[in-house]
């Protein structure tokens, strides 16, 4: 056991040395095979909901195994060889107050830390940056308007042109980078029809719809990477429009910043006199 | 008493009666919809004060942020000239939008806007803004377009908007004419919206 | 009671018309209920073998059966489309208001036939002609790919520019005018043509569940037709109520779609609540327990299914008070049917239970209602559906809750009520073996699903990330034995006409005491033209 430690942490440690510090073993958030709860909750939100939805989950398991022990009870013990004749009792005012009542009385259990969780994930708290996000057919396109309107592309991967380790139908050539531990506030909008940009990791989900910005709000818990899917039907590539987050600490999406300033110089603000130019060209 | 047929024929008719004015409520949901995000700001609808400045000032100010779409049918290129500017509340402020058409035709567009959070909707108010009217650009040409508005100084005394810190005001440019290919039939419609340009 | 009527009908007995006027121009309510439930079974095999398709294609990561470009991933929208369309539109709401509805309604409030016989006629045709119309939609111009929700501007000219779309849309016009003829005459029929003494509060709760519906259905669908005919009038003649280019708002089309939507799940589960309280109490040999809470419980459900639309639009971009409003009207709706649920166990309770195969149904579907009404409570709450919005989870949800609960209504229906219809009684063993298998197969294949969901895995899509890979493989084993299970189905059909035991008029004993069961089996071609008097009797529960 402590011997597979020394091993693994020299592994990193060697890797480290070798490739530089981006590829140290990352947090990996997606989901995973005969998985049979939510996926890591990783933002505030997530872990709220995560939270709420395990006291759901108790009441109805409780409601499910309560009316299907009924159910086998009425089945064994009324049954017609044990009970040839039939009560004729069709009232019980008191019964059927009581379970008009006692439902209400969880219902209310449910809404009041429901909606507590509801409100919470809708105030988006002092934004420290924010990210724009505009769905295609069939792609994302990200825009950082608070760091010189960088804008790129994030295209999926085909399934033959995968390398080693890159999930299929998940992977994209330019993931959104975002740091960690900041309050980022997410600007969507579409080009064309519906989408839903959705990270279920970080209980992040809204439409992407035309002619209309909607707006919320996450937080990464820590830096990592972050799987999505569109989630609106959009067309016939809908089940290809992945959404690849990688989330850096503070410092490292500063420098990554830079770096893609230089990268993605084209997209933005010269991508306009690019065509302008082609157009004159014409 | 009425024959069966009758007593019948009665609740039929009053039962298409239903049906007719289910559908006729259907159709008017488009304006009733309408009505209702313009009076309550649902759905991030800003309100819209043509003439006159907001009734109350403060000394308190809001982050407004500006953001800007266009229809991929409008080749055009448009961008906010500020991300974002610090407000008073109450006070009229000005900014700017920057359009330049990139096609090699003449081309007309209307923008669409709203405004995030949806609940800060009701306390923005536009005073001016280029929405209000088409906009036709000639090939290559670029211009700034003012947009003027005000914070309601309210927005802070309401428990639902206190919390907000920034509000974002969000255009999308879409083409009047929907032909995309048909150079023709655009560059005949020259004449008359021209004049919408320097207005 | 039975006498007076049993006397009657002999001299009617052989007068029936020839082939193509009885069953083309047919005015007769038993004769329309069994076209009814024809094409219910014919598109039963459609929207079935639609979905069978699909898990073949899910069972495994990666596209097997559809190719992989914009054709063959149409082609997959088209069928996920047409499924939804079809089941919901042409098998159960045929199924159990053109078929059990048309055949029973009259039998059981003891009047001669429908109120407008005629219009009866047109209901049929004109659902036939809407199937028609579907068919062709989805065979031409790549069909509609737009899941059966329709939202522009996917749905628009821009993005489904072929006639798909059009044919669809009319398909559904044409299937709605279908829908509100036959409420209509529901409607006046158990207004105006009760037997004497039948009171609306002595209705046996079939008939409620119907006349409830029927209203749904008049509610409902004006507002589909109008929304539709605003798509039509985008697609095709330069208007814009959805197209946000043009001052239109595509959420308005949501709003619209789902005011209607909602209610539709009502109006298919309805009937199956009505067919599932006369089982129960037929094989419990008890009257329904708390007979006017499981009517006025199916009212509720039918009024506060008109305030909670939006709970399907929880992520189009909601003011959070619009959210938390609807979180809470949507929960409302557990209270009522916590009643129905609880009423049909009271109603069991203390009885003489006999497990016939329709009560085998009939507990199949409170079992699957239950696990697909809980998880409906986590699904109406507007924060859990941040995660759960769009994934297996709902696709789990609603075919437990609505789906396969309506089916397993309709077998339930068929098998109770096939005596009355055929004059013969169904294989016993075969049956119960079908049952079972259908039983199982269903939640082999949906249970997984809720997994799936959890993990993150949307809906509508024809490839999946590897790791959903395990469940799906699951799922679609289900849907396998699904498959055999309905199979088999038809073969007990084919059994019953061809083999079937002879039966009585009421071959289920004390606890059957609807007004059905009063007169020959199989059901004469006139019933009750000498009115049942029912006064005096005890409530028909």
């Amino acid at each position: 056991m402590f011997k597979r430690l020394i091993i693994k942490t020299s592994v990193v440690w060697l890797g480290l040395l070798a490739v530089g510090p981006v590829l140290a073993e990352e947090y990996v958030a997606r989901s995973k095979p005969w998985q049979m709860w939510l996926q890591e909750p990783m933002s505030p939100s997530a872990e709220k909901i995560n939270d709420l939805n395990v006291l759901l989950l108790w009441i109805e398991v409780g409601i499910v195994v309560f009316v299907l022990a009924l159910l086998a009870y009425c089945i064994i013990r009324f049954r017609e060889k044990r009970n040839p004749t039939p009560t004729k009792t069709t009232h019980n005012t008191a019964l059927e107050v009581a379970w008009t009542a006692i439902p209400v009385l969880i219902l209310v259990a449910i809404a009041v830390p429901s909606l507590k969780v509801l409100y919470y994930t809708d105030q988006t708290p002092n934004a420290e940056m924010t990210l724009k996000v505009a769905g295609n057919q069939w792609y994302w396109t990200y825009i950082y308007p608070d760091h010189g309107d960088l804008e790129f592309d994030s295209n999926p991967i085909p399934d033959d042109e995968l390398k080693p380790g890159q999930p299929r139908l998940l992977s994209v050539d330019n993931p959104v980078y975002l740091p960690a531990n900041t309050n980022i506030r997410l600007l969507l909008s579409s080009n064309d029809v519906i989408h839903n940009w959705a990270i279920p990791s970080l209980a992040v989900k809204l439409d992407n719809t035309p002619g209309r910005v909607n707006e919320t709000w996450v937080r990464i818990n820590k830096p990592g990477s972050y799987y999505g899917m569109c989630s609106e039907l959009c067309g016939v590539y809908h089940s290809f429009m992945p959404i690849h987050i990688k989330a850096l600490s503070r410092e490292n999406f500063k420098k990554w910043v830079v770096k893609a300033k230089l990268e993605f110089a084209a997209n933005s603000r010269s991508d306009e006199t690019l065509r302008v130019a082609q157009v004159e060209i014409r | 008493m009425a024959s069966l047929q009758t007593r019948n024929r009665r609740i039929a008719i009053s039962l298409v009666t239903l049906v007719v004015g289910m559908l006729g409520l259907a159709y008017a949901s488009v304006p009733l919809y309408e009505l209702f995000c313009r009076v309550t700001g649902y759905g991030g609808t800003p309100k819209i004060k043509i003439a006159g400045a907001p009734v109350k000032k403060s000394n308190g100010t809001i982050e407004v942020r500006f953001d800007a779409n266009t229809n991929k049918a409008l080749q055009w290129h448009f961008k906010p000239v500020q991300v974002k500017q610090t407000v008073k509340l109450g006070e009229p402020s000005l900014a700017f939008y920057r359009v330049k058409n990139t096609s090699a035709n003449l081309l007309t567009g209307t923008a669409i806007f709203n405004v995030t959070p949806f609940k800060a909707a009701s306390y923005f108010s536009k005073i001016d803004c280029f929405c209000f009217v088409e906009q036709t650009l000639k090939p290559g040409q670029e211009i700034d377009m003012p947009v003027e508005f005000f914070v309601d100084p309210e927005i802070f005394s309401d428990p639902k908007t206190q919390e907000i810190s920034a509000i974002t005001l969000s255009y999308t440019f879409y083409p009047v004419e929907r032909d995309e290919d048909n150079v023709d039939r655009t560059l005949s419609r020259k004449s008359g919206s021209n004049d919408e340009i320097d207005s | 009671m039975a006498n007076s009527v049993e006397a009657h009908h002999g001299e009617h007995e052989h007068h029936y018309p020839g082939f193509f006027t009885r069953w083309f121009c047919s005015t007769n309510h038993k004769d329309i209920g069994t076209l009814y439930l024809w094409v219910a079974m014919i598109a039963a095999i459609i929207g079935g073998v639609m979905s069978w398709y699909i898990r073949a294609e899910l069972a495994e990561p990666g596209l097997q059966l559809i190719s992989n470009d914009p054709e063959g991933r149409q082609f997959y929208n088209v069928l996920v489309t047409g499924h939804g369309f079809i089941m919901v539109f042409f098998v159960v709401m045929p199924a159990m208001i053109g078929g059990f509805g048309n055949w029973f309604v009259p039998l059981m409030i003891g009047a001669p036939d429908m109120a407008f016989p005629r219009m009866n006629n047109i209901s049929f045709w004109l659902l036939a002609a809407g199937f028609i119309l579907l068919l062709i939609a989805a065979f031409i111009d790549g069909g509609p790919g737009t899941g059966w929700t329709v939202y522009p501007p996917l749905s628009s000219a821009d993005f489904h520019p072929g006639r798909a779309v059009d044919f669809g849309i009319l398909s559904l016009h044409v299937a709605g005018a279908s829908s509100i003829l036959g409420a209509i005459n529901f409607i006046v029929t158990i207004f105006n043509m009760r037997a004497p003494g039948m009171t609306i509060h002595r209705m046996p709760l079939f008939v409620w569940a119907m006349l409830i519906t029927a209203f749904l259905l008049l509610l409902a669908l004006p507002v589909l037709a109008g929304g539709l005919t605003m798509l039509l009038t985008d697609r095709n003649f330069g208007t814009s109520f959805f197209d946000p280019g043009q001052g239109g708002d595509p959420v308005l089309w949501q709003h619209l779609f789902w005011f209607f939507g909602h209610p539709e799940v009502y109006i298919i589960i309805l009937p199956a609540f009505g067919i599932i309280s006369q089982i129960v109490s037929t094989f419990s040999k008890k009257p329904v327990f708390g007979y006017l809470g499981m009517a006025y419980a199916m009212a509720a459900i039918g009024v506060v299914g008109f305030v909670v639309w939006a709970h399907h639009m929880y992520t189009v971009g909601f003011d959070v008070n619009t959210r938390a409003y609807f979180t809470a009207a949507t929960m409302v709706i557990a209270v009522p049917t916590g009643v129905k649920i609880f009423s049909w166990l009271a109603t069991m309770w203390g009885g003489s239970i006999r497990m016939e195969v329709p009560m085998m149904y009939a507990v199949a579907f409170i079992f699957l209602f239950v696990v697909g009404g809980v998880t409906g409570i986590t699904l109406a709450n507007s924060s859990a559906d941040l995660v759960f919005h769009d994934t297996y989870y709902v696709v789990a949800h609603f075919h437990y809750v609505m789906g396969i609960a309506a089916i397993l209504g309709m077998f339930a229906g068929w098998y109770y009520w096939i005596g009355k219809m055929s004059g013969r009684q169904y294989p016993e063993t075969l049956s119960r073996l079908q049952f079972w298998l259908f039983f199982i197969g269903v939640n082999v294949l949906f249970f997984p699903q809720h997994f799936s969901g959890f993990a993150g895995m949307p809906r509508r899509i024809p490839d999946y990330p590897d790791a959903y890979a395990p469940y799906n493989y699951i799922s679609s084993i289900g849907a396998l034995i699904t498959a055999v299970g309905t199979l088999l189905f038809f073969v007990v059909l084919w059994r019953t006409y061809a083999a079937g035991t002879r039966v009585g008029a009421n071959p289920w004993g004390e606890g059957a005491t609807t007004l059905e069961w009063s007169v020959d089996s199989p059901a004469p071609w006139h019933t009750h033209e000498d009115l049942p008097d029912m006064a005096g009797k005890a409530p028909a529960e």
